[in-house]
């Protein structure tokens, strides 16, 4: 790092985070109910013990508190983990396809959610969704053994017969057992969307993101050393198996929290690492930190536009972020292109 | 069977009128949502999907031409019921199944039922020489105009006219009309929101098809009435923002009114409406809730549920 990148990182630092603060702090105060900004806020400083009335009737207080307040947090926190688990990936498999939906943990979080949902069992979705992408991750473990050893291209090949698989069953399930008008639920759950995300919500996302982030945050060194291929990392002193599975199972936990709360959201991911690279190059120890903040940023307003722009209608959040995903995501494929 | 009510109707409307409803003349052409139909006869062997299909046949007095029903969406209502009717399939049939009980007509209550991973596409089946029909208000290549409950009696008159059972057809419309005339409509200005079903995203009823015909009949003001749909994936915030005096809870085997309740209830945002605090639901069975000959029946229903509900709260 020289000299002279030193200040431009910590501007680029300070701004992620000052834009971060001033996403959630403007993003709340859109929604389709007609909330004056200004209510808005100083409702949130009475909830926060900053002033002592609240402006607004009862139900708008529930409809900023209870309902956007967490919703926004929810959010940053989807974005910011969604984006480190692309991030890791894509350092661990030394390839700029990969994010949790490669590796077939994406869908096996959503086939075990439906499995508890179409049993009945609503209320324990997240746990199904956990469970689903833990048991995916075992599933790609497993076929990358047989295989013959974990290598990245065993890992993704594994990951996408898993992939497969659990869609297929996802598919089948829901082919199978949709009556009337169930099947809408279902398909906008697996489209990924964030509404009803309520307080507790906020609270496993952005604990998980943070408690398994930190960790993850600290191996930026030791992810740097991945991208010179597992014996040079292993010759700089990483113990490559168990760091590489440590940090697999950790991005699985994250993506099944991730996934349980607000369903199979695609491309942050697989894009937020590219964008970023282009701007602060390819050190984790970087590339991490700023990911998350961007990830969370572009989750708020993707999110945020779900939510308002067809007011009283709600979209899944999935469709704006593949629509915005999908052109950047082509312009960072032509951009590899040209540099290989 | 035909149960007593039925041929009081049936009587009735024949002494009413002298003159008799004008035979159908066969080939009979007609425009079902964009689709060129021609029937050549009475159709005699009918396949029904979707309940108000079923239903509508059935409340004619048709019921022995049905040889087939799919994708029923709850029980017949006791006053129509007939013993065995034969389900192809408790889902979406495809079009093997619907074909093998070879039938002349398909009547579907979605359009979407005529696809090819279902009863088959409506070409492919008329090369085949069956016919289909759609409920116009279901219709989706046309957009329907706003269903109003003379919207609603037109299909019936077109099912007579079809099965050559205009008699039949006039007579259900004039009792209808006549139960619906009995219904007074609320006059205190209340405000309700139709939930159909989903949890997160709530799928409520909008401004131009059934809920929004059945609410106006009742006297209730509908909160999504700018909506130009059937029904939307609505943000529990513009719920929550309306706070509607009523909730219309509709009654699905695969998501029952009292679910909607619990989930109401439980939820730390619809829990504070006032008519979940005060319990102001009306409930309505799934089948009733799409467009057909139920809709009357559940506006006198929900009239005297309406008018039973507690405002002094």
């Amino acid at each position: 790092m020289t000299a002279t990148q030193r200040p431009t990182l910590l501007t680029l630092g300070i701004g992620l985070w000052v834009l971060l603060l001033a996403s959630v702090v403007l993003a709340v105060a859109f929604g389709p109910a007609d909330i004056a900004p200004s209510e808005v806020w100083q409702t949130i400083a009475h909830h926060l013990g900053l002033v002592a009335d609240t402006p607004v009737s009862r139900l708008r207080d529930a409809i900023i508190w209870d309902l956007r307040v967490p919703r926004v947090l929810v959010a940053a926190g989807v974005g910011a983990g969604l984006a480190l688990c692309g991030t890791v990936m894509q350092a661990l498999t030394r390839n700029p396809l990969a994010d949790p939906y490669l590796l077939g943990l994406s869908a096996g979080a959503s086939l075990g959610a439906v499995v508890f949902l179409l049993a009945g069992a609503a209320l324990l979705m997240p746990v199904g969704a956990f469970m689903g992408a833990a048991a995916a991750m075992a599933f790609t473990l497993l076929v990358t053994q047989v295989l013959g050893g974990a290598t990245p291209a065993r890992a993704i090949l594994a990951g996408i017969s898993v992939s497969a698989l659990a869609s297929a069953a996802t598919s089948f399930l829901i082919f199978w057992s949709a009556t009337g008008d169930s099947y809408r639920e279902i398909l906008s759950w697996l489209m990924g969307s964030l509404s009803g995300a309520v307080w507790s919500d906020a609270v496993t996302v952005l604990a998980a993101t943070i408690f398994i982030g930190l960790p993850v945050l600290l191996s930026g060194r030791a992810l740097d050393a991945f991208a010179f291929g597992d014996n040079a990392a292993a010759s700089l002193g990483v113990d490559v198996p168990r760091l590489r599975w440590l940090l697999l199972g950790a991005t699985a936990l994250l993506t099944g929290v991730l996934v349980s709360i607000g369903g199979a959201i695609g491309f942050v991911g697989l894009i937020v690492p590219h964008v970023v690279r282009l701007a602060t190059g390819s050190r984790h120890r970087v590339l991490l930190p700023v990911s998350m903040l961007l990830g969370a940023i572009f989750m708020i307003w993707s999110d945020t536009a779900a939510r308002s722009l067809f007011a009283p209608r709600e979209l899944p959040v999935g469709i704006i972020t593949a629509l915005i995903g999908a052109p950047i995501f082509i312009l960072v494929l032509v951009r590899y292109r040209r540099m290989t | 069977m035909r149960t007593l009510p039925q041929l009081a109707g049936l009587t009735l409307a024949v002494l009413a009128s002298n003159c008799a409803y004008a035979q159908t003349a066969y080939p009979l052409r007609i425009e079902n949502c964009g689709f060129p139909l021609e029937i050549a006869a009475p159709p005699e062997r009918v396949v029904t999907i979707k309940s108000t299909a079923t239903e509508m046949l059935l409340a004619l007095g048709l019921g022995d031409r049905i040889v087939g029903v799919g994708f029923q969406d709850g029980p017949v209502p006791p006053q129509w019921a007939v013993d065995d009717l034969p389900v192809l399939s408790e889902k979406l049939p495809s079009q093997e199944v619907v074909l093998e009980a070879e039938p002349d007509l398909i009547y579907g209550g979605w359009e979407s039922n005529f696809a090819a991973d279902g009863a088959g596409e409506r070409a492919t089946l008329q090369a085949f020489g069956v016919g289909s029909y759609v409920s116009p208000a279901a219709c989706r290549s046309v957009k329907p105009a706003k269903l109003t409950f003379d919207g609603l009696f037109e299909e019936v008159d077109e099912i007579g006219k079809i099965f050559d059972a205009e008699t039949a057809a006039q007579a259900l419309i004039e009792q209808q009309k006549a139960e619906l005339a009995s219904v007074a409509a609320d006059s205190r200005g209340l405000t309700a929101v139709w939930y159909s079903s989903g949890t997160k995203t709530p799928y409520v009823g909008a401004g131009n098809n059934s809920p929004a015909m059945i609410m106006e009949a009742l006297g209730l003001e509908n909160i999504m009435a700018d909506q130009d749909e059937g029904w939307i994936s609505a943000s529990w915030e513009a719920v929550v923002d309306a706070d509607p005096d009523v909730i219309i809870l509709v009654d699905a085997a695969w998501n029952s009114a009292e679910q909607k309740k619990r989930l109401l209830a439980e939820n730390p945002i619809t829990s504070q409406l006032d008519a979940v605090m005060n319990q102001r639901y009306l409930v309505l069975p799934f089948p009733a809730s799409e467009a057909g000959v139920r809709n009357v029946g559940a506006v006198v229903d929900m009239a005297a549920q309406l008018a039973a509900l507690d405002f002094t709260r």
